[in-house]
């Protein structure tokens, strides 16, 4: 199948807003292909290179892109900027100026359009072109894809090479199309999504196998599944509601959520996101080997860094960790972690998914050894609740989880099974000094907003961060209007204002940051209302941001590097 | 030959021996400019590998006679396929003048690869999956033949590289000409008849085309060790064909697409 006809799928399915044709248009399309163009398309229609559970990368910034799209149209960038600037789509505008510019391409050997497995295996080749000269082995793939690209193909091998599609049609209505062009019911191709980690893998089963085959599947081990996701709880009386008086509460740990996987002596793990970062973690690897007895497990877990005190360190000392492949025995001895499990997925050839929670965690108790479980309590106890809290909170913990107690796990699934309880720090009050535009349906309004805390002695303003978070559209909308009115300059997509607007900004922590001259900053800031009442000198000061950020050590450890050294 | 024998008795596929390693690394470096994984036939003639790079650019069509080897047996068709990379970190192991003796182990898939120099060093690395697929030569007229040094060609293309990423090659059968043109800087190599570098040239009709040169350069860079002298054919806007002689009683050729003007 022609690369072609998949970009004018893709074309039809960015102009309606209709999903059931859109649905119909790409199982129609799946119908056709061959069974080897099966999974590559299905990954291309979502923006992916590869399928989901591979940890190929391609590692193509988009300043390599940039440099080849540079190459072939000697384009000055007016034309990209203005219709970026129009769609808020980096694709849209390289279709734009591959229409006007394309001077020169690089022809190919044998000159035929590109098909899918063609583009499949370009993609391959970039993602594996490692070490020496690999930008410039990148770049020449690159080139080659564009060279032999009609400006619509170009549009959408820039997409697939962010990983960006935008053509609303996502992973959900994807398990829609392949049940509806394979005839396998929804359930089953959920359920097979869900044990194989891709819907491109089960699309292919699906017409090779049928339903049959497909019901077959269950989970591989050293393939990560999606983790189940928890809602957030208001109150801890809520989950109590919900689960009809008795729930389980644990303790929500402010650590990195872990996969692990277990075959015999080999142990993988794989981060929140999926990721395999087995290299990160080499003291979890031997914990694991040594304690879990069992030769078949897919365990999920916790692990948080450890400061000298034994109490947790803030979590973005631990993501460092996650980060960094080389040097990882200076992290070891700078950054201890400490692994808490709590929950079981599989265990020796059995899937437990389906089983009560209790039953998960009894069986996770068995099988654990000497490592720990998250600490647990049961209650159907408001106050009893809010003192494990407390407890909880008072160790430098986020807050809860709360669990229903016959609860299944539901991979990738934010539902009412599992809730999250957190502390909530007091909003601040801050002041936008300047705003950026936004992508794609935000292009349009000023909707990435700079925020600063005003220096009691100097007067002058400290950035502690950007937000696009809280506001509706009509308030963004509006916001452009009135940010618009008070810009003294405009940098690249960055309009500075005059300080004037107050804004209420919640957030979960305050962070030690290099990127901003206080020297921190607000992990998960975002808008909760605008401040209309307030003035300039009544929006929070630095002074007192600095007072919450030392006061957060009062329950949590401190990093010290110095020690360390010393020591 | 008595290392044929495998313990029952039977024949292995293949087995080969060439007393100076050399040779083979500096083939597999020309190969590896263009492709990470490579299929190797072993038949009775010789070696022989012939593959597109994946960018389909440009291709490599490379053969190695029996003659060329010291020791060489292969009563059948064998495709081994390799990883170029890893190969070549093996046979860099090998000193001067010390040989290596190549043979599949069919038992466990492993390609085999002894260094027998000052002490013996026997690797063993994965064979993956062989392409089935006959890779053809594209069907070119090609409308020019020029014969000139490899280090004069290398040369060339060093200078033009420090204004461009192409070079257009043209020739009117008098002289070969090597212009590249960049943001700001330009470009003009001239090689007469009659000039060191240039051996030979004839043209049936005036002829030019645009080449990248981050497929160029690196192919001139990695054959310049096998060879001497490079003839290159081409036409208007059409591919080069670049063949290397061989020092040994083999073949060396490249095909590169060129980079062309959309009207």
């Amino acid at each position: 199948m022609l690369f072609q006809s998949l970009t004018e799928l893709c074309e039809k399915l960015s102009a309606t807003t209709k999903r059931n044709q859109m649905t119909e248009n790409v199982a129609d399309f799946l119908k056709i292909l061959d069974n080897e163009e099966v999974e590559p398309a299905v990954s291309m229609l979502l923006g992916r290179a590869f399928p989901k559970w591979d940890q190929r990368t391609l590692d193509v910034s988009w300043a390599t892109i940039s440099n080849v799209i540079e190459r072939l149209t000697k384009t000055d960038w007016k034309e990209f900027s203005a219709t970026f600037k129009k769609t808020g789509d980096v694709g849209s505008a390289t279709q734009a100026v591959f229409e006007v510019n394309k001077v020169h391409r690089q022809a190919a050997l044998f000159e035929e359009p590109l098909t899918i497995s063609e583009v499949r295996k370009v993609l391959e080749a970039i993602a594996e072109a490692t070490g020496q000269g690999a930008r410039e082995r990148k770049e020449r793939y690159i080139e080659s894809l564009f060279g032999r690209a009609n400006p619509v193909e170009a549009k959408y091998l820039v997409k697939i090479l962010i990983g960006e599609m935008r053509t609303g049609f996502h992973e959900g209505l994807m398990e829609l199309a392949v049940s509806k062009a394979f005839s396998v019911p929804l359930k089953t191709v959920q359920k097979a999504t869900m044990y194989t980690g891709d819907i491109g893998e089960v699309a292919i089963i699906c017409k090779k196998q049928g339903a049959q085959g497909v019901s077959n599947l269950s989970f591989t081990i050293f393939r990560p599944i999606k983790p189940m996701l928890a809602k957030m709880a208001e109150t801890l009386d809520e989950p109590l509601r919900e689960y009809g008086g008795k729930a389980a509460f644990e303790y929500k740990l402010d650590g990195a959520r872990i996969q692990i996987h277990k075959l015999n002596s080999e142990v993988r793990i794989f981060s929140r996101r999926l990721t395999d970062v087995t290299r990160s973690l080499p003291e979890v690897v031997r914990q694991v080997r040594q304690e879990i007895a069992v030769d078949k497990a897919i365990l999920e877990g916790e692990v948080i860094a450890l400061g000298q005190d034994g109490n947790p360190l803030p979590f973005q000392h631990l993501m460092r960790r996650f980060r960094r492949v080389h040097d990882i025995n200076t992290m070891l001895m700078e950054v201890p972690v400490k692994l808490f499990l709590f929950d079981a997925l599989h265990v020796n050839g059995e899937n437990l998914i389906d089983f009560p929670y209790l039953a998960r965690r009894q069986k996770l108790k068995e099988i654990s050894g000497n490592i720990p479980l998250t600490e647990q309590i049961i209650t159907d106890d408001v106050d009893q609740a809010k003192q494990f809290m407390r407890k909880a909170v008072d160790q430098g913990h986020e807050g809860l989880m709360a669990k229903r107690l016959d609860g299944p796990y539901t991979p990738g699934i934010r539902g009412k099974h599992w809730f999250k309880i957190k502390e909530i720090l007091e909003p601040l009050d801050l002041v936008i000094v300047a705003a950026e535009y936004g992508y794609g349906r935000r292009h349009k309004w000023l909707s990435d907003y700079h925020l600063a805390a005003r220096d009691e002695e100097s007067g002058s303003f400290y950035m502690l961060g950007k937000t696009f978070k809280g506001l509706t559209d009509e308030e963004m909308e509006d916001m452009t209007q009135r940010l618009l009115e008070i810009a003294v300059r405009q940098e690249g997509h960055v309009v500075f204002v005059k300080p004037s607007i107050v804004v209420e900004v919640a957030y979960n922590e305050i962070q030690e940051s290099q990127t901003y001259e206080c020297g921190m900053a607000l992990r998960f800031a975002r808008i909760t209302r605008i401040r209309e009442d307030k003035s300039l000198d009544e929006a929070d000061t630095i002074q007192r941001v600095r007072q919450i950020y030392e006061k957060q050590f009062e329950k949590k450890s401190r990093l010290n590097r110095q020690q360390y050294r010393e020591g | 030959m008595k290392y044929r024998h495998k313990k029952n008795g039977e024949l292995d596929l293949f087995k080969i021996r060439m007393s100076d390693a050399k040779l083979l690394r500096d083939a597999v470096t020309a190969i590896s400019t263009l492709i990470d994984e490579g299929t190797f036939v072993i038949g009775p003639d010789g070696i022989k590998l012939r593959a597109m790079d994946p960018s389909r650019v440009a291709m490599v069509d490379f053969a190695m006679q029996k003659t060329t080897f010291d020791e060489y047996a292969s009563d059948q068709e064998t495709k081994i396929c390799l990883n170029l990379g890893e190969l070549l970190k093996l046979l860099k192991r090998a000193g001067k003048d010390e040989a290596v003796e190549l043979y599949l182990d069919e038992g466990t898939g492993q390609f085999v690869i002894t260094i027998r120099g000052k002490y013996i060093r026997t690797f063993r690395m994965p064979t993956l999956e062989a392409s089935e697929e006959e890779q053809g030569l594209p069907k070119i007229t090609f409308n020019a033949k020029v014969t000139l040094t490899t280090d004069g060609l290398r040369q060339s293309l060093e200078d033009v590289a420090l204004v461009s990423d192409h070079v257009r090659i043209e020739t009117d059968g008098e002289k070969l000409a090597m212009n590249a043109k960049g943001d700001i800087m330009g470009a003009n190599i001239e090689l007469k008849k009659g000039s060191d570098a240039l051996l030979s040239v004839e043209a049936t009709e005036p002829s030019k085309s645009t080449f990248p040169l981050s497929y160029l350069s690196e192919i001139v860079k990695a054959a310049v060790a096998t060879s001497d002298i490079v003839t290159l054919e081409f036409s208007n806007d059409m591919p080069i064909r670049l063949d290397f002689k061989q020092t040994y009683d083999g073949t060396l050729v490249y095909y590169l697409a060129p980079r062309i003007e959309v009207e």
